[in-house]
């Protein structure tokens, strides 16, 4: 069977990434496969060193289905993040999706969810003191 | 006279009974009717309700005969239930994961390669070095384009009307036969590529009523075209990450025609998800098959997943939380199987594995 959409082969992966003062905005805007998720963990790591940003918020609102691996995928990114010395709060995670998530036996961990984006940036303002106190020494 | 008053009384009942029945036929129909959804089913089951009843009928007062009718009716309805239950429970078994080999096969399949062979023949140098570009070597449209200084989107027209050409020429070559006349071509070629716009100036379909031949040979271009259209039923390849979303979104759609919930819908495509990857990942390549059932009692969504894949060791094993045999989480198929109502396996080691979930719509 043909396959005519071969071209995508580099093509921009459905996630704009804004920075924001000393965060970075991250939202998905269109399902991703399992190879754009690799390449939006690398490039949102990318990003966090050379701006280095305090903290990230990742917008999946746009997500219909979050299967185990896009769930471990956003958990590993946020772990990767803070190990570089930023913190992540997801947010945006749609009823349904969260719904299907807990029947399929997923959990993000410890990652820091929030309800939209007004309350994730409240969050961070929070977690990191508006971006002015270290990360790290607040989160936990 | 004593002899026969005993007979008149049972003569008289037993009209009685048959009239009572009569008027109860409407109530027992209403009831299996509001249970049953095949018409055919409905009238089975009023039937024997009515023979069950009137067997019993004698022996009961008259005002149980409706209570007891009802209770039968539903009885029977539940034993349906169960029946056709079960033989759905069952259907995988009958699913062979491998095709027997039939003679006619080899045959079959000479004449096709040959088919295939002198139609692409009949391509030019330039239509045939792009299609083998694109399709066996599995070069990018893009990188295509940059290539020979074009755009992708005129790369992938061209790669569109090479393949509606080859489609054509492999049709006349199975058929080992010629067009009729010159208008035939341009014609099967616009319907070949769907292009409705060069029908309309073609006039194709005043030219099918005309020609014999191309009616004929248009028969299987246009099933595939309509093929694609079908939406009650999709079947999908499963080789790359890219299938796993497409599969996932035709499943919702496939589903949410039938009526289910959002939730639902959600929860479906992510045991799609989570089935598909499986197959990228262990099989390299499998096909999906979505599908909607109607029973008599319900509707729901079948999701037949077939590779050819190393097959599962450990089925029971694979079935609990945790187990993985990649250092994933483990959670793909006990997750898919909480996500449906149901989900069964036939696996085979070295052959694949064969998996079927079915999912409930809950509101009526």
């Amino acid at each position: 069977m043909p396959t005519g959409n071969r071209s995508e082969g580099e093509a921009p992966i459905s996630v704009s990434i804004l920075r924001q003062g000393s965060y970075l905005i991250a939202s998905v805007y269109a399902a991703l496969d399992d190879d754009e998720l690799g390449r939006f963990q690398r490039e949102l790591i990318r990003q966090i060193m050379a701006f280095r940003s305090r903290g990230v918020i990742i917008d999946v609102a746009a997500l219909d289905v979050m299967d185990s691996f896009g769930s471990r995928s956003l958990r590993d990114l946020a772990h990767m993040t803070r190990l570089q010395g930023a913190i992540t709060v997801i947010v945006g995670i749609h009823p349904d999706v969260a719904f299907a998530m807990v029947q399929l036996g997923m959990d993000l961990g410890n990652v820091r969810t929030e309800l939209g984006l007004e309350e994730g940036l409240v969050l961070l303002d929070d977690l990191t003191g508006g971006g002015r106190l270290s990360p790290v020494s607040r989160s936990r | 006279m004593g002899g026969s008053e005993p007979a008149n009384g049972q003569v008289h009942g037993a009209l009685q009974v048959h009239g009572t029945l009569v008027e109860l036929t409407p109530l027992i129909r209403g009831v299996i009717a509001a249970r049953m959804r095949d018409p055919g089913v409905v009238d089975d089951l009023v039937q024997e309700t009515l023979a069950r009843v009137m067997t019993t009928a004698s022996r009961l007062d008259d005002g149980a005969l409706a209570p007891y009718a009802v209770v039968v009716a539903r009885n029977l309805v539940n034993q349906q239930w169960r029946t056709e239950e079960r033989a759905r429970r069952h259907a995988h078994r009958f699913l062979d994961p491998a095709e027997p080999h039939r003679p006619e096969d080899d045959v079959l399949r000479l004449e096709e390669n040959q088919a295939v062979t002198s139609a692409l023949a009949r391509l030019s140098q330039g239509e045939r070095q792009t299609l083998l570009a694109h399709e066996l070597e599995g070069r990018a449209t893009a990188e295509m384009a940059a290539e020979s200084g074009s755009t992708t989107g005129a790369v992938a027209a061209q790669l569109h009307r090479t393949r509606a050409k080859l489609r054509v020429e492999y049709l006349l070559a199975l058929e080992q036969s010629r067009l009729p006349s010159h208008r035939c071509r341009p014609v099967l070629l616009a319907l070949s590529g769907g292009d409705r716009r060069r029908q309309r100036e073609l006039d194709a379909a005043g030219h099918l009523l005309e020609c014999q031949f191309c009616s004929q040979l248009s028969g299987p271009l246009l099933d595939r075209l309509q093929a694609d259209n079908d939406d009650e039923e999709a079947l999908l390849p499963i080789q790359s990450d890219k299938d796993v979303v497409v599969a996932r979104q035709r499943g919702r759609e496939i589903a949410a025609q039938i009526g289910f919930s959002p939730t639902d819908l959600t929860l479906i495509a992510t045991a799609i998800s989570e089935i598909a990857r499986n197959a990228v990942r262990f099989a390299d390549r499998g096909q999906m098959r979505i599908r909607t059932i109607e029973g008599s009692a319900r509707r729901g969504v079948v999701i037949v997943a077939r590779d050819r894949g190393p097959g599962i060791p450990d089925v029971q094993r694979a079935l609990e939380d945790g187990y993985s045999t990649y250092g994933g989480m483990g959670l793909g198929l006990p997750g898919a199987s909480r996500l449906m109502d149901e989900l069964h396996i036939v696996s085979e080691l070295g052959k694949g594995t064969t998996i079927t979930m079915t999912k409930w719509c809950t509101d009526p």
